[in-house]
């Protein structure tokens, strides 16, 4: 099915083959880093995440992608919409902020003057969910912000459920990247 | 004996004998190369076949054909160093953007920044480098070849060739457009013997049949004559 690929990559010798590996690699490579740059621009370590659960309709559906960031310089406020994640859980979960608390900390009598640096508790509710999320807080009475990995600031519909697809039928995962792979491989710049 | 004329050259099936005595009257250098540049009657090739209606597929076809035609024994032998650099730089590149891929799988999010900052400029910096190397310094360059030839001294002939494809217009159709620089010297590249270039298209339709399957005896032996008009250039 190949031969007069593989006859011509015989022929043109050892440098082209690793060109050609390189052109594929410098593909994911820079698929990579494009990723790994916008998480830390947005300083969050997961700057695009799919919807994977009903609880937040008629907001956000199942297979929705949102994009998040986590700017150090502001506060969580009640109405925002964020994603989480419980240490001990795996999957991050996106709901909405219904209660926050500042804890002011008095630390040898003096109290810090900017209110980003004391801590926020924050008490979160799926909007399509009866009830508040402190089942799901696994003994934590409020969530801190190093649990939050960011908030939501925009959202593409539908576009997700490519992810899901692959995450359930990882054969299509392979498969695609098989044939990027092959394609790569016998195209020429 | 050794062959004197092309057409003895030609008639010989082993047309890589070596350089023909006594030379040629007007250049003491260029010995027999038009013998060399003759494309050898007979000799094997595999088909080359492409997509005719692919001008990228055509004229990487018609690049490859040159760059093995020029590689032959007594002829130039190809420098690899535009290629090595672009190597080089590509899998530096890979390399440090799977390194940080790796940092900021292992290590959690906080703690990795600085160290991700690092990967993720480094990865830009040698990706902007790269380009401006493949735009700057190679350019159209498809080929750079190096000869080395004694005839009382050491003769170092350098050839560098570009190509490029003029595009199709309503009235012609795609051409090849071959570029060919030339410089001779010797004793260490000190004193210059001559040099010449040469700028030639040619349409693509010379060289492929309907069915996409290249002619590559005529297009070795219009290269042949482009290259060997060059080399027998002006002697300082």
């Amino acid at each position: 099915m190949f031969a007069d690929e593989l006859k011509t990559l015989r022929r043109l010798g050892v440098r082209h083959v690793l060109l050609q590996i390189l052109n594929f690699v410098s593909v994911l490579a820079s698929g990579l880093m494009i990723w790994k740059g916008l998480g830390l621009i947005t300083n969050t370590e997961s700057p695009i995440v799919v919807v994977l659960s009903g609880s937040m309709e008629p907001a956000f559906y199942r297979g929705d992608l949102l994009f998040l960031t986590n700017l150090p310089d502001q506060r969580y406020r009640t109405g925002d919409i964020t994603v989480y994640k419980i240490p001990g859980a795996d999957i991050p979960i996106v709901h909405r902020v219904l209660e926050t608390h500042d804890f002011v900390s008095d630390k040898n009598g003096r109290v810090a003057a900017s209110p980003l640096l004391e801590k926020q508790l924050l008490l979160t509710k799926g909007d399509n969910n009866h009830i508040d999320d402190i089942e799901l807080y696994q003994g934590l009475d409020w969530l801190e912000r190093k649990h939050i990995v960011g908030t939501v600031r925009g959202f593409l519909p539908y576009v997700g459920y490519v992810t899901i697809a692959m995450n359930d039928f990882p054969q299509l995962k392979y498969a695609l990247l098989g044939g990027l792979g092959l394609l790569a491989l016998i195209q020429r710049e | 004996m050794a062959p004197r004329t092309r057409k003895a050259a030609a008639r010989e099936p082993d047309g890589l004998s070596p350089p023909a005595v006594p030379p040629k009257e007007n250049t003491s250098a260029v010995v027999d190369v038009d013998a060399l540049l003759a494309p050898i009657p007979g000799e094997e090739r595999e088909e080359v076949r492409v997509n005719n209606a692919s001008v990228t597929d055509m004229k990487h076809a018609c690049d490859d054909a040159l760059k093995r035609f020029l590689s032959r024994p007594d002829l130039f032998k190809q420098i690899y160093t535009h290629t090595d650099v672009r190597l080089a730089l590509g899998w530096l590149s890979v390399l440090v953007a799977g390194a940080t891929g790796l940092y900021g799988w292992k290590v959690p999010f906080e703690q990795s920044k600085p160290g991700a900052w690092a990967g993720v400029i480094t990865y830009v910096m040698l990706t902007i480098v790269q380009t401006l190397y493949a735009y700057f310094i190679e350019g159209d360059i498809v080929f750079v070849g190096k000869r080395k030839t004694f005839d009382k001294r050491i003769v170092t002939e350098r050839i560098t060739i570009t190509s490029r494809t003029t595009p199709s217009t309503p009235q012609s159709p795609p051409r090849y457009a071959l570029g060919v620089v030339y410089v001779r010297s010797a004793s260490g590249g000190k004193t210059l013997l001559g040099k010449g270039r040469a700028n030639e298209e040619q349409s693509y339709t010379e060289f492929f049949d309907e069915r996409g399957v290249m002619d590559q005896e005529r297009f070795e032996r219009w290269v042949g004559s482009v290259v060997g008009r060059v080399m027998d250039g002006k002697v300082q």
